[in-house]
């Protein structure tokens, strides 16, 4: 999968091009709206993370340029630390497919990349199996040989979100903000996620031993696959 | 009281009183002119009586002594001549004023007694003359005074209400149109309210000098925030991206791990902070729009549920009892922090098995919304700074970064709700929420 990176930050970039490579897409990079320009009509990319305030122009007018190319499907994420309210509203509104505030997690990202690729190809697998339970992500289910584990979403979204990002130490203030948002003041008190672990953990435990679900102390949790 | 009807008032008063007091300076001048003049006339009937008097005359009014003279039917005047004993020198002459009954009429008279020697002989001369003339002429010139009166305070008020309305228009469309319906000094109207009074044309152009000043100031910090959030979160993002991916290298021991993972937090903790601050300042900076229908009775809900959680953790007994719902547009988001931050301290702050009580009060006031905590409530001084930003009480949690009623009152000062604390240390706090109406 190619990924466009429209991004001035140079080092961010470069971080997000580190991250992205290893999950196994090919990233390109444009710091500026003129090689921007350039990269978005010569290539398609799957996905065009998007800043929005570029040296030598908006990343509205940039994405208004992409929509009117016809038969493009790219994917467009903006990407700000603009403060401005409406934004995010002119963002979607313009045509992006989602909006992510910076400072963001990079895992979070992916998890959003994922999401966007689940409903532009259907044809995405959308049960995951993870030992022997089977994620429905369609349709927001657990399975154990068949039986429906009885989940709230809650629970569904941190399993969900622990399966994509397998193998990876996922803190316990990053997996809220995927879970509740970026609600502020709420996150000082981050330990309440872990009654929707602890929960969650008994409910698979039920069925298998989840020694594969590790918690790592004072940090989070870790799905290994 | 409008400035108008004051200016109107004014004049009125001041008017009654010049007119009330011109009417009694008349009546009292009126009064004493013409008792000269009946003195006058008196003095010039007697020298004329004693020029032609004769015996026979004299003897005809002796004989009628004790009856009136009459020679008008109103009894106007009368005559009445007295021998006296043989008075000394010099003969008495002088006036006076008297209640008379003559023939049934009971009348004032202004009365001449003048003594006078006629042949070797003295005698006594009393010639009166009513007033009831006057008095007519009194009453008559008041009745006047007073109709004068009523006519003319009358008129004038119409007139000075029609004349300062006229002069004042100006004012109250300044007032009107550029002080009551101004909430948003971006969108100001500055054209100039017509007018040729120098004064209002100088308080309009300094509303209006004012008001760019404020919008000017408003842009300015909007830019500034808009600065910030990019200046501030865009280093604040690469920290975090290039933590994350330390974290992803394979030779990382665990203790680097466990410091990657500590600086991660404090870098959120940092985007937290930033974020509440910057949030406090798009709000006092008006630049979240109101035109959402909202209903507390939903939003409390809502709010309940996705704290449910919390609840269960700290076993906390929850009774909501809003009896009648109050809905009002502002920003849905918004208020949904508003609540969600009162709310999660009253879990916050209360202690294991409490209860947290949400209810509400209608009355024609407004309606009222509590949130009551069994918590471990704060003293005068704490309930004091409790709206000061960083301000942090019994605290363990280091997390906490003592902006949440901070960012709750700025919410609630943009809706024109009014957030009050009341607390009693050990016992609980009550958080009011008062919405007009």
């Amino acid at each position: 999968m190619k990924i466009l990176i429209v991004e001035d930050e140079k080092n961010l970039a470069l971080e997000m091009a580190i991250f992205l490579g290893k999950e196994g897409y090919t990233v390109e990079h444009a710091w500026k709206k003129s090689s921007a320009e350039e990269k978005i009509f010569v290539n398609s990319y799957d996905f065009i993370l998007l800043d929005l305030g570029l040296p030598g122009g908006d990343g509205f007018e940039l994405l208004n340029q992409l929509k009117k190319i016809s038969g493009r499907e790219d994917a467009v994420i903006i990407l700000t630390a603009r403060g401005a309210v409406d934004d995010r509203i002119k963002g979607l509104e313009a045509g992006a497919d989602d909006y992510l505030a910076k400072p963001f997690s990079l895992t979070e990202l992916l998890a959003r990349m994922h999401a966007i690729i689940r409903r532009k190809h259907k044809l995405e697998m959308n049960e995951v199996m993870i030992h022997k339970f089977i994620l429905d992500i369609r349709n927001h289910q657990v399975c154990f040989n068949g039986e429906k584990l009885n989940l709230t979403n809650k629970e569904f979204e941190i399993f969900n979100y622990l399966v994509l990002n397998k193998n990876r130490v996922i803190s316990r203030v990053n997996l809220t903000e995927h879970v509740w948002g970026d609600i502020l003041e709420i996150n000082s008190d981050s330990n309440f996620v872990d009654v929707h672990v602890k929960n969650l953990r008994k409910k698979l435990a039920v069925h298998a031993a989840i020694e594969w679900f590790e918690t790592v102390r004072s940090i989070g949790y870790r799905i290994n696959l | 009281m409008k400035l108008q009807f004051k200016l109107a008032l004014y004049n009125t008063l001041t008017k009654v009183a010049i007119i009330t007091l011109l009417g009694i300076l008349i009546l009292a001048s009126i009064n004493h002119i013409s008792t000269k003049h009946i003195q006058q006339r008196l003095l010039q009937k007697k020298s004329k009586l004693i020029l032609n008097l004769s015996n026979v005359e004299i003897n005809d009014l002796l004989t009628k002594q004790g009856t009136f003279t009459d020679y008008n039917l109103l009894k106007e005047e009368y005559i009445i001549l007295k021998e006296v004993a043989n008075t000394k020198v010099p003969l008495k002459q002088y006036f006076i004023t008297e209640q008379k009954s003559i023939e049934g009429s009971n009348e004032e008279y202004q009365i001449l007694i003048a003594d006078f020697i006629y042949e070797g002989k003295t005698y006594q001369l009393e010639l009166g003359e009513t007033r009831s003339n006057i008095s007519q002429l009194e009453h008559t010139i008041s009745v006047f005074t007073f109709f004068i009166l009523i006519v003319a305070v009358v008129l004038t008020l119409i007139a000075d209400l029609a004349f300062t309305q006229f002069l004042l228009a100006p004012l109250y469309q300044i007032i009107d149109k550029k002080l009551n319906k101004v909430n948003d000094p971006i969108n100001f109207n500055y054209e100039p309210v017509a007018t040729t009074t120098q004064d209002f044309k100088i308080l309009d152009q300094s509303i209006s000098s004012l008001m760019n000043k404020i919008a000017t100031l408003f842009l300015t910090e909007k830019e500034f925030i808009a600065n910030v959030s990019h200046e501030l979160l865009t280093p604040i993002s690469i920290l975090n991206t290039r933590l994350e991916n330390l974290l992803n290298d394979e030779q990382l021991t665990s203790e680097g791990e466990n410091k990657i993972f500590a600086c991660l937090k404090t870098l959120s903790r940092l985007k937290s902070i930033i974020n509440s601050l910057l949030l406090i300042s798009k709000v006092e900076n008006n630049q979240y729009h109101k035109k959402d229908s909202i209903s507390i009775k939903e939003t409390v809900a809502e709010v309940f549920e996705e704290l449910q959680h919390r609840l269960m953790m700290m076993d906390l007994k929850m009774e909501m009892n809003i009896s009648t719902d109050h809905t009002f547009y502002g920003n849905q988001s918004l208020i949904h922090t508003l609540l969600m931050n009162l709310i999660s301290n009253a879990i916050k702050y209360n202690i294991p098995s409490g209860t947290i009580n949400v209810y509400s009060l209608n009355s024609k006031y407004g309606f009222g919304l509590f949130i009551e905590d069994t918590g471990k409530g704060m003293d005068a001084e704490q309930v004091q700074n409790a709206f000061v930003r960083f301000e942090k009480f019994q605290s363990e949690k280091e997390d906490s970064h003592g902006l949440g009623l901070a960012i709750a009152r700025s919410i609630a000062a943009f809706h024109q709700i009014e957030l009050t604390i009341e607390s009693h240390k050990g016992k609980g706090t009550r958080l009011k929420l008062h919405f007009p109406n």
